[in-house]
């Protein structure tokens, strides 16, 4: 029973890793920009879904806001920080290291002026029931994986219907032809860091309801986010948001096996098994080393 | 004020190692490694228990912690090997975060969260030494090393790897060994300085040497200049001397002190890759293909 209980708290951390690997995988392949401030937006996000649950909105408009401060965060970072540096050409590593500084300083205003430590949202859809003997599930748990699931769908739906959604991929896989043809790389990267950093959002009122939020919570998605992405394939999405769940099942199922404390390095033992024996991931093309 | 001088002092030219050796990694060879923390930790561990355990021998304790860093250094190259850009950064900071986890509950040979204490004050040959002249006398010998590793043929198989890894190997150069050698050379400095760390301080614990250290260490190198011997130097001096400088601010309530430096350094970090990529010693027109 107690791997049943585990494998479902799994599915639940993973429906969210897969949200935000889909974010950065989405940044990621279509722009070629390693955002590494992607977890800040998680974290943005989260703070302000508890702060307007305090003060007392309503859960949609609470929801609005995060997401409003998720998407504004990331178009800010590309346009005042990604978008200098790219234009003097500078390397991956320069952006990797400007967008470390970025996460930085983003959890250390939040640790000043939101406090240090666990804030989360109370409401009654964390509680738990009994649904099966010794297996407790939450509200919660519905809405984690019905909202990832009709996200992914309404995104898949985009990419491959609507005509901003095909250039999207065009970008990633030919920005020089997709000049040639007229339109702007500039303002595709723009929907591409909207897109990625909305699809946080969720992700984060979904953890803050039920974990709960820290101030260091946006580095350790961003870690997750990245493992998934990689673990996944470059360039796809599907295997970001699959190998995001994958990690989430296997974090909470390996607890059945060692220790709490070792739960957070299985993700990055999969990572770092990845890299040295299939770079390329799950889906992943083959790559030119 | 004179104990904290020289303690600062010998913190830096500690940190300095880290830094000039991580520098040989990213500014020479092009690796972009975020897991130096794990290697200085390794060393630290490695010294730490030779000091408590065998002699209280600083030059034996710095000796098979550099042997230990080096050997180790094995788990960064492999991946080296097989990947670049972004992907090697992803398997470094994949295994610093499983160092961590390591460092933190291997409890027998790192004391786990508590450290290890009460680690003897360094001797040489029975006598006992200050770490400053010890710190500074192994700062001064590895950027002698550095200096004349890569003004030779090594350093120069080293840059043009950096600038054109399929032109390098396409003239005949050992890619696979070149790359391997500067890992190690980097993590055995880092293993040396960890065993300097120890011996310092007298207690080391995992704190030291997690993810936010490893990109410390990668700040100085950055925010100093990458590729130049100096650089690495003044951006230690610079981030080491910052949260001193901010204590003496009379605006900034004494709780807030740690979050504002790390804003500080954050800061600088992004603005520095926006208008300077190149660092504070680096040359302006040659950072655009380093950085």
């Amino acid at each position: 029973m107690l791997f049943i209980q585990l494998l479902l708290q799994g599915l639940q951390v993973g429906a969210i890793y897969a949200l935000t690997a889909a974010g950065f995988a989405l940044i990621f392949g279509a722009t070629r920009v390693f955002h590494f401030a992607h977890g800040s937006s998680f974290a943005l996000a989260g703070y302000v879904f508890i702060f307007a649950m305090q003060a007392g909105w309503p859960w949609w408009l609470g929801g609005l806001a995060a997401t409003l401060a998720a998407t504004l965060f990331g178009i800010g970072v590309f346009w005042f920080v990604y978008r200098p540096i790219q234009r003097h050409e500078g390397s991956f590593f320069t952006v990797f290291v400007a967008a470390f500084g970025v996460g930085i300083v983003v959890q250390n205003l939040i640790g000043i002026f939101a406090g240090r430590g666990f804030a989360s949202v109370d409401t009654s859809l964390s509680r738990a029931v009994e649904v099966l003997p010794d297996v407790f599930l939450a509200q919660v748990f519905w809405v984690a994986i019905s909202v990832a699931c009709l996200l992914f769908a309404a995104l898949t739906l985009f990419l491959t219907r609507h005509n901003a959604g095909v250039a999207l991929r065009a970008l990633h896989q030919n920005p020089d032809l997709l000049r040639a043809y007229g339109l702007s790389s500039t303002r595709l990267s723009l929907l591409a860091f909207a897109l990625g950093s909305a699809l946080a959002a969720p992700a984060a009122m979904v953890t803050a309801m039920t974990s709960g939020m820290n101030e260091a919570i946006g580095h350790q998605v961003m870690l997750i986010s990245m493992a998934a992405t990689i673990v996944g394939g470059v360039g796809s999405l599907r295997g970001a948001a699959l190998a995001g769940l994958m990690l989430g099942v296997a974090e909470s199922v390996a607890l059945n096996f060692v220790d709490t404390q070792w739960a957070e390095a299985v993700s990055f033992l999969v990572l770092f098994a990845f890299i040295i024996f299939r770079p390329s991931g799950i889906f992943g093309i083959a790559q030119a080393r | 004020m004179i104990a904290y001088l020289t303690n600062l002092a010998a913190l830096a030219a500690i940190f300095g190692i880290l830094a000039a050796t991580l520098n040989v990694a990213v500014g020479y060879a092009g690796i972009f490694s975020v897991a130096h923390a794990v290697f200085f930790g390794l060393g630290a561990y490695a010294g730490a228990q030779i000091a408590l355990v065998l002699v209280p021998d600083a030059l034996v304790a710095m000796l098979v912690a550099g042997l230990v860093s080096g050997v180790l250094s094995l788990c960064l190259a492999l991946p080296a090997l097989r990947v670049r850009g972004e992907y090697f950064v992803a398997a470094s900071l994949g295994l610093q975060m499983m160092a961590t986890t390591l460092f933190s509950e291997w409890k027998t040979v790192t004391g786990g969260i508590g450290g290890l204490t009460g680690i003897p004050r360094p001797h040489i040959f029975g006598v006992e030494v200050g770490t400053l002249p010890l710190a500074l006398a192994a700062l001064g010998l590895i950027l002698l090393a550095t200096a004349a590793l890569m003004r030779g043929a090594f350093g120069r198989t080293l840059r043009s790897i950096r600038d054109a890894e399929s032109a390098a190997e396409a003239l005949g150069k050992n890619v696979a060994a070149a790359k391997a050698l500067a890992v190690a050379f980097a993590c055995a400095g880092a293993g040396v300085a960890g065993a300097l760390f120890a011996l310092h301080m007298q207690f080391v614990n995992v704190e030291s040497f997690n993810l936010d250290q490893s990109v410390l260490i990668m700040a100085m190198v950055i925010i100093g200049g990458t590729g130049t011997l100096l650089g690495p130097l003044v951006g230690a001096v610079i981030l080491l001397s910052l949260p001193a400088g901010l204590a003496f601010l009379p605006f900034i309530p004494a709780t807030e002190v740690g979050a504002v430096q790390q804003m500080v350094y954050g800061l600088a970090m992004t603005l520095l890759m926006i208008f300077r990529p190149a660092g504070l010693v680096g040359d302006l027109s040659r950072g655009k293909s380093t950085a």
